[in-house]
């Protein structure tokens, strides 16, 4: 069974950027590789903009998806956030599309991790990682947990250290462990969630 | 002093290529720009900065940035502790972040330029703020505070980061809330260096 129209489209939309960039790619290029008539995918997507915000959206949707699933058997906080790192760092390392852009392009995503925009990105990016940590952590601390989270990857991420690679599940636990974890939930509550 | 001094020509000219920035941007300011404000010859500014334009402008955000983080330094130097530091620190830093006009101007007008050389620069900044809390840490085992186990090195690094972080994006803290920073301080960033 092939894609619907959208997804293939979208498909079409990773190949190209993984290829030549996000700035290069075009319209005409996506059509191409979808197969698909340039009319049909302007039914779909009226332009460039709204097709890499959909793009975007769909990219994102996933990995919150995979972060979930990825949490799904975790039976500890501990073993969740462990998880959650490695999971996201290796699907975004993974992302062939993502890399180009950061390594050719960076200035695209550059505002949005940095000052003004950086805002919008920790909160959705945090929204994306939430749902995963729901079953481990009480509701009033979710959100906040997701967002330090998120800091503390872009961080490493942004900034590499010998001491700590986000790859490794060994040397991300002695991070949460020594340091994430109790800064997430009051001490107290540390080991009686399930 | 003379003005064969290469220590003080280089700042000469990190001074003048700030201000052109102030004036013209990043994008507009030239070599020429800097000559004449300045008033160092064309030849010395190459001879200082052989890479030209570019490795002055990026020495130029280094420099400016250091300004700003030795006066941070300055400001929160007397606290009486760790988690004083770090809370006098952030509210500090946000707010002068955000009455950085200069910053300002440029992110409105030159986001992607700026952002590049503060990513290049952000690498440099976080061993400096790691260094500047290393004493403050080591009191603060000296006095017993520290939770077991935790090596001062890597709590700098730690600590470093989060504040970085903060004062780049406040996310869902209201830094003119004291009750918020002293949470986000004693939780997220303290929560496993010092013992409850």
């Amino acid at each position: 069974m092939t894609p619907a129209p959208r997804d293939r489209i979208l498909d079409a939309t990773l190949t190209c950027v993984a290829r030549v960039g996000l700035g290069k790619t075009t319209l005409d290029d996506v059509a191409r590789e979808a197969g698909l008539a340039r009319a049909t995918l302007y039914r779909y997507f009226p332009g460039k903009q709204p097709l890499i915000s959909a793009l975007v959206a769909r990219e994102a949707a996933r990995l919150g998806a995979d972060l979930l699933e990825a949490t799904a058997a975790c039976r500890t906080l501990e073993d969740a956030v462990v998880e959650l790192v490695t999971t996201a760092v290796a699907s975004l390392e993974a992302h062939a599309a993502l890399q180009y852009v950061l390594l050719v392009e960076p200035e695209v995503l550059l505002p949005y991790l940095a000052f003004r925009r950086a805002d919008d990105f920790l909160r959705e990016a945090s929204a994306l990682v939430a749902p995963a940590l729901e079953a481990f952590l009480p509701s009033d601390r979710v959100a906040r947990a997701a967002e330090w989270l998120v800091r503390v990857v872009q961080s490493y991420a942004c900034s590499p250290t010998a001491e700590v690679d986000l790859n490794d599940p060994v040397s991300v636990r002695v991070l949460v462990t020594e340091f994430v974890l109790p800064g997430l939930v009051p001490s107290n509550m540390l080991g009686v969630t399930s | 002093m003379t003005s064969a001094d290469p220590l003080s020509l280089r700042d000469r000219v990190l001074g003048a290529a700030y201000t052109c920035v102030t004036r013209y941007g990043l994008v507009k300011t030239t070599i020429e720009d800097v000559v004449k404000e300045s008033g160092v010859s064309r030849a010395s500014i190459y001879r200082q900065f052989p890479g030209g334009r570019d490795e002055l402008l990026h020495a130029t955000v280094a420099w400016e940035l250091a300004r700003y983080f030795t006066e941070l330094a300055d400001a929160v130097r007397d606290a009486p502790d760790l988690a004083h530091l770090l809370e006098d620190g952030l509210v500090f830093a946000r707010r002068s972040v955000r009455e950085h006009e200069v910053l300002q101007k440029i992110l409105e007008t030159e986001p992607e330029r700026l952002l590049l050389l503060l990513t290049t620069e952000a690498a440099k900044t976080l061993p400096f703020i790691a260094a500047f809390l290393h004493p403050y840490l080591d009191r603060e085992a000296e006095a017993g505070r520290l939770r077991p186990g935790v090596d001062p090195d890597h709590a700098a690094d730690y600590l470093a980061r989060g504040i970085l972080s903060l004062i780049g994006e406040a996310g869902r803290w209201d830094f003119a809330e004291p009750s918020q920073v002293r949470e986000v301080v004693r939780e997220e960033l303290l929560g496993g260096i010092i013992a409850s």
